[in-house]
């Protein structure tokens, strides 16, 4: 018999269990079984999507190439003489490194993340969800990557490493709500915490003091202090709204990420924790 | 995962080994295909649940119990994939939902295009509502209302777009497996 009820409300009780017992494994994290299933599952998805992403790729870049042609030539001489302004820089800046670690070695100071090493990776994949904010990176363990590791890109703070394979790895955005970072302001000496909101909504700097003096517009930077796993002093974003002392004893600040979170091609990785000093 | 193969086939009706293949492979495919291209293809940022549609789909040609299991591997393939998310939490509203869209279509009259696309609209608000909920009260830490609200309408709007193109080829596949041909609703 095809259709009988009581049989199919059998299979549903056998598969609603199964899903509850599977939360259930998760929120013990008893993580050895869904790991080993996560990279089951990976496996079996992942050879498919990098099929599908070669096979769709030409196309986008053929639309944007066709409509990109008419500019092409003028953005070829500019950027020919961006090359050689930055050329220049790049003597600069190698003398001024040099002097600054020489300067570092004197005064004992902590390295700054600008010079730590870094590694920079293409984006490969974002999480099929509408509430997951997090990237897929085309490096992973064997490039030396591990989890808690910073990521940023040139305007600052990223997100962080929070899963590792050999080859792959995937960096939880700043905007995820379960994401975030230990913050202070540039120049105070407070820290809070910076969460996310998701994409498009600014995000939020907590646990800060009444006593601070915050203003529109102040500069936010990532903060060691207090169990901070990420170095300081890189930069996620201005204060972009104060929301006055709304509990008793902390504030409501909004901030607005320097990052571009939706159009996120290659980002770097700091290989350095901040934690061990090379 | 050695999913449908190891099950006897007389649990979920005639799934046969070709059959659970068949239908393994669609879902795995949209599965890959929503996190490949239509994570870039977003409306207004909002990237559409193919895999609901397929359940869906499913649910609608063959039933409650394909519609079922197809529902919870689909579901818990997509909960693999999600990283810091509860893992079994879509798979338990596919799951409900598969069942749900399989019970239902029995009281659905004639042939209609527009019913398939009815109940994927349904269905995905069901779905997108029962998993933002779920997930608050399990305490994963949520974005705001306003913000949970626009992406499900977004949401509902982009899988129910989605329907007309997806659920034909899901037809094709469903009824070139189907052991016997003879129910066709």
């Amino acid at each position: 018999m095809y259709r009988r009820a009581g049989r199919g409300r059998i299979v549903l009780l056998v598969f609603l269990a199964l899903s509850i017992v599977v939360i259930t494994l998760d929120f013990r994290q008893t993580t050895d079984v869904l790991d080993r299933a996560k990279d089951v599952s990976n496996a079996i998805v992942t050879p498919i999507q990098r099929g599908i992403a070669t096979v769709f790729r030409p196309v986008g870049n053929f639309f944007s190439s066709l409509s990109e042609l008419s500019n092409l030539r003028g953005d070829n001489a500019a950027m020919r003489n961006r090359i050689e302004e930055m050329q220049a820089e790049i003597t600069q800046a190698e003398s001024l490194l040099d002097e600054n670690s020489r300067l570092r070695g004197f005064l004992e100071l902590d390295e700054s993340y600008a010079t730590m090493d870094r590694l920079t990776a293409a984006v490969i994949a974002r999480p099929p969800s509408n509430y997951k904010w997090a990237v897929e990176i085309d490096k992973g363990s064997s490039d030396g990557i591990a989890e808690d590791m910073a990521v940023i890109d040139p305007k600052g703070l990223v997100g962080k490493i929070i899963r590792v394979q050999r080859n792959t790895s995937t960096v939880l955005l700043l905007i995820d709500p379960t994401g975030g970072a230990r913050a202070r302001i540039e120049g105070e000496e407070w820290t809070g915490a910076v969460r996310g909101n998701g994409s498009d909504q600014a995000l939020s700097l907590e646990f800060v003091d009444t006593e601070a003096d915050v203003s529109l517009g102040d500069h936010v930077v990532t903060s060691a202090y207090n169990r901070g796993i990420f170095p300081p002093n890189i930069p996620i974003g201005r204060v972009s709204n104060v929301g006055g002392q709304q509990a008793d004893t902390e504030q409501d600040i909004d901030i607005e990420p320097w990052v571009d979170f939706t159009s996120l091609d290659f980002v770097q990785v700091i290989l350095d924790t901040g934690k061990t000093p090379k | 995962m050695s999913t449908k193969e190891v099950r006897s086939p007389g649990f979920l009706g005639d799934l046969g080994i070709s059959r659970a293949v068949a239908i393994a492979t669609v879902i795995v495919l949209a599965l890959a295909l929503q996190s490949t291209l239509l994570v870039k293809l977003t409306l207004l940022g909002v990237i559409p649940e193919l895999v609901l549609v397929v359940v869906v789909s499913l649910g609608y040609l063959d039933g409650e119990r394909v519609g079922t299991a197809s529902g919870f591997f689909g579901g818990l393939m997509l909960d693999l994939l999600l990283p810091q998310s509860i893992i079994g939490l879509t798979a338990l509203v596919y799951t409900l939902v598969g069942y749900g869209v399989g019970t239902m279509r029995q009281f659905t009259q004639g042939e209609s295009v527009w019913t398939p696309v009815l109940a994927v609209a349904l269905a995905s608000a069901v779905a997108q509502v029962s998993y933002a909920l779920l997930a608050i009260i399990l305490g994963q830490p949520w974005v705001s209302i306003a913000f949970t609200m626009k992406v499900i309408g977004l949401v509902v709007l982009y899988n129910t777009l989605l329907t007309p193109f997806v659920f034909p080829l899901v037809r094709r596949v469903a009824d070139r497996f189907r052991p016997e041909r003879v129910y066709r609703w």
